[in-house]
C-alpha cells in the first residue's frame, strides 16, 4: 500500500501519469494490501504448475513475435493452443494488420528467429505437460500496451506493431521479465529434466534479451530512454523497485546485461511476474485480462 | 597435476563421475547411461565407492573459466589483468593480452561492460567457495589464439587484441562455450542457492553471447567467417553443441530452442584447444591445466 501510494507521488507520476497508474494500479493496491501468494489455495506447487505457469508466458511471447512476423497467430501457423484435454484456447485481442514494416533484414530476421523459438517453446512444454497442458488463456496485445506505456510515462498509446522501433521495445517488454520468471522457477523444479530443460530455456530468453537490448542500444539515446523508463515500470510494478536495469551507458560501460551487482540476472517470484504481466492487477489485467489458466495465476 | 595425482591415489577410475560430468560418446568399458550432452542420467559404477563431484568441485571449475573471461575482457579493456587480490593466493602468470585500440565507442562500452561482468563473477565466485576457491591457473591468451587460427584454418595467427573486430572474435570464443558449461554444470549442483547462482551466471553470459554473435552477424564479411570456423572447431571438440552465427541464427540452440549444454570433458577439450577424443589435462588457454578437481578430460 505504501509504495504505490509513494509511487503516485513521485515526480514522474503526475498528470496523465499519475491517472494511468490509477488504471493499472487501483487493483494492485488492493493485492499488495491483501499480500497475495501464487496458488495460495495449493499448499504444493508441482513440476506440471512451474511448467505450466511457463506455458502461459511462451503462448503470450508467441503470439507477439507470430503476429509481428506474419500477421497470423500462432494456432494460425499451426502451433496448438488448447487444453492437454481438449478445451478451446482463449482469442487474442490485437489490432488489425499487426505486421511490422521491418525495413531492415538482419532484424526481421531475428524476429523471425524469435518467432519460430516461441513457438517451439510453447510446443515442447505443451507436449512435455501433455494431457496437463492449459489452454492459452485470453490475450491482449493492444490494451495491455497502451496501459503499459501510460505507466512508463511514454504516451497515451503504444503500438509495437507500429515500426521498428516500437517493435524492439515490445519485444523488450517480455524478454527480460522470461529470463527473471525462468531464473525464479529454476529453484523450484523437482525433476533434473526438467529443471535441465528450464535452464536451456532461461537461457535462449537470456539470448533474445541480449540481442533485443543490444539492439535498443543502437538504435540510439531516445529509444534507450524509452526502454529505460519501461524497465523501471517493470521493477514499479513487481513490487521491488529494483530489479530491473535500463539500457544505456554507466561510467563507460553499457548496460546491455540485466543484471544485479555480482552481475547475476534477476529473479523473480511467480508473485512478481504476475504483478508485471496483469499490470498490476489482482487476478487479471493488461497482457492476460482474464488471468492466466492453471494453477499459479 | 597434484589433483590428478590426489585423484589417482583415491583409487577412483578417472572415468567415474556423476552423470553427465566426463560422459563421452566413445566410453567402452562402463556403462555411463545418456552420454548425449543432457547432464541428465545415471551412471552404473563398476568399482565400489565413487567420491561424488560436489558442488564446490563444479563451482571452481566454473570459476576457472572465469578467471580466464575475466584476463581477457580485462586486458583488452584496460591492458592489465586480474589484482593479485582477485587471482587468489601463488596464482599462475598470464601470458599475453593487451589493450584492444576501440575506435567505435559503443564496441568498447559494450567490452567494459562485460569486462566488469567477467570480474564480479570472479569475485562473486571466489567469495561464496571461501578458502575451498582455487586461485588463478596459468592462461594464455597468446599462443592459444594462433593455435587455435591454425586448428580452425583461419591463419597461421590470430590477434583478438589487434583491432575491436579482432576483439569481438576473440570475445565469441568464449561466451556461448561459457553458455553451455553453465548449462550442464547446473543439473550437477546439489544445493539450490548454488543453482540458483549458476543459472542467473549462466543468463548473464547468454546476454554477452547474443551481443557478441549480434555484432558479428552485423559485422558479417571475414570476421563472421572467422567467427564461425571458430564455431565449427569448438564442435569438434566439444561435441557439436554449436549453430552458426547468421542473421536468423543469433541463438545456438537446439530443434526445441533450448540451448545446449556440455559436460566438463567437452568443455575441457575446448579450452585445451585438443579435439581429438582422449585423455588430456593442459594445453591451449590452460598451458598447466585448470585448478581444482575438475582438470582432465576422462576420454
Amino acid at each position: 500500500m505504501e509504495m504505490m501510494e509513494k509511487e503516485l507521488e513521485s515526480p514522474q507520476m503526475s498528470g496523465l501519469g499519475r491517472r494511468a497508474a490509477m488504471l493499472l494500479g487501483g487493483a494492485a493496491v488492493a493485492s499488495m494490501a491483501l499480500g497475495r501468494r501464487a496458488a495460495a489455495q495449493s499448499s504444493v506447487i508441482t513440476d506440471n504448475d512451474i511448467l505450466n505457469f511457463a506455458l502461459n508466458l511462451e503462448y503470450l511471447e508467441a503470439q507477439f513475435y507470430t503476429l509481428a512476423t506474419t500477421g497470423q497467430t500462432i494456432d494460425q501457423v499451426g502451433i496448438g493452443i488448447t487444453s492437454g484435454g481438449g478445451a478451446a484456447g482463449g482469442t487474442v485481442t490485437v489490432k488489425a494488420n499487426p505486421m511490422v514494416p521491418f525495413a531492415t533484414p538482419l532484424l526481421q530476421q531475428f524476429a523471425q528467429e524469435t518467432a519460430k523459438d516461441e513457438q517451439n517453446h510453447v510446443t515442447f512444454l505443451r507436449t512435455a505437460l501433455a494431457a496437463n497442458a492449459v489452454a492459452m488463456p485470453n490475450i491482449d496485445l493492444m490494451n495491455s500496451f497502451n496501459a503499459l506505456a501510460q505507466a512508463a510515462g511514454l504516451g497515451a498509446t503504444f503500438d509495437p506493431f507500429a515500426s521498428e522501433a516500437n517493435f524492439l521495445l515490445g519485444a523488450f517488454i517480455f524478454e527480460d521479465v522470461g529470463v527473471t520468471a525462468y531464473h525464479g522457477a529454476a529453484g523450484l523444479i523437482q525433476s533434473k529434466t526438467y529443471l535441465d530443460k528450464a535452464a536451456g530455456i532461461l537461457a535462449v530468453e537470456a539470448y533474445h534479451a541480449g540481442s533485443i537490448r543490444l539492439r535498443i542500444f543502437q538504435a540510439g539515446a531516445t529509444e534507450a530512454a524509452a526502454a529505460t523508463a519501461i524497465a523501471t515500470t517493470r521493477a514499479t510494478l513487481d513490487g521491488t523497485g529494483n530489479d530491473d536495469v535500463g539500457v544505456g551507458v554507466s561510467n563507460g560501460a553499457a548496460t546491455i546485461v540485466d543484471a544485479d551487482s555480482n552481475a547475476i540476472a534477476f529473479s523473480r517470484s511467480t508473485t512478481e511476474v504476475l504483478r508485471i504481466v496483469y499490470g498490476g492487477g489482482a487476478s487479471g489485467g493488461a497482457f492476460f485480462p482474464n488471468g492466466l489458466n492453471g494453477t499459479i495465476k | 597435476m597434484d589433483q590428478l595425482q590426489d585423484f589417482i591415489r583415491r583409487g577412483v577410475s578417472r572415468r567415474k563421475f556423476l552423470a553427465g560430468v566426463g560422459c563421452s560418446g566413445t566410453a567402452a568399458a562402463l556403462t555411463l547411461a545418456g552420454c548425449g550432452g543432457n547432464g541428465s542420467s545415471s551412471t552404473t559404477p563398476t568399482s565400489p565407492t565413487t567420491p561424488a563431484v560436489t558442488d564446490t568441485d563444479i563451482l571452481n571449475f566454473a570459476l576457472n573459466l572465469e578467471y580466464l573471461e575475466a584476463e581477457f575482457y580485462l586486458r583488452a579493456t584496460t591492458g592489465s589483468g586480474l589484482s593479485a587480490t582477485d587471482a587468489g593466493a601463488n596464482a599462475g602468470t598470464v601470458t599475453g593480452g593487451g589493450q584492444v585500440p576501440f575506435a567505435t565507442p559503443a564496441i568498447q562500452q559494450y567490452a567494459m561492460e562485460i569486462a566488469n561482468d567477467e570480474l564480479l563473477h570472479v569475485r562473486f565466485l571466489r567469495n561464496a567457495l571461501g578458502s575451498a576457491a582455487v586461485s588463478r591457473p596459468e592462461i594464455d591468451l597468446t599462443n592459444s589464439f594462433n593455435a587455435a587460427a591454425m586448428a580452425a584454418g583461419i591463419g597461421s595467427a590470430f590477434n583478438p587484441f589487434a583491432s575491436e573486430d579482432d576483439f569481438v572474435v576473440g570475445a565469441f570464443t568464449f561466451e556461448d562455450v561459457g553458455v553451455t558449461a553453465y548449462h550442464g554444470a547446473a543439473g550437477l549442483l546439489t544445493n539450490t542457492t548454488n543453482l540458483g547462482a549458476a543459472a542467473g551466471i549462466m543468463a548473464t553470459e547468454a546476454y554477452h553471447a547474443a551481443e557478441i554473435r549480434t555484432l558479428l552477424a552485423q559485422l558479417g564479411g571475414n570476421y563472421l567467417t572467422y567467427a564461425n570456423q571458430i564455431s565449427a572447431l569448438r564442435a569438434t571438440a566439444g561435441g557439436g553443441n554449436e549453430v552458426a552465427v547468421a542473421g536468423n541464427a543469433i541463438v545456438p540452440a537446439d530443434s526445441n530452442s533450448i540451448a545446449f549444454d556440455r559436460t566438463t570433458d567437452q568443455v575441457l577439450h575446448i579450452v585445451y584447444l585438443s579435439a581429438a577424443a582422449g585423455v588430456v589435462k593442459s594445453g591451449g588457454f590452460f598451458p598447466a591445466g585448470l585448478n581444482g578437481t575438475i582438470t582432465a578430460t576422462t576420454n
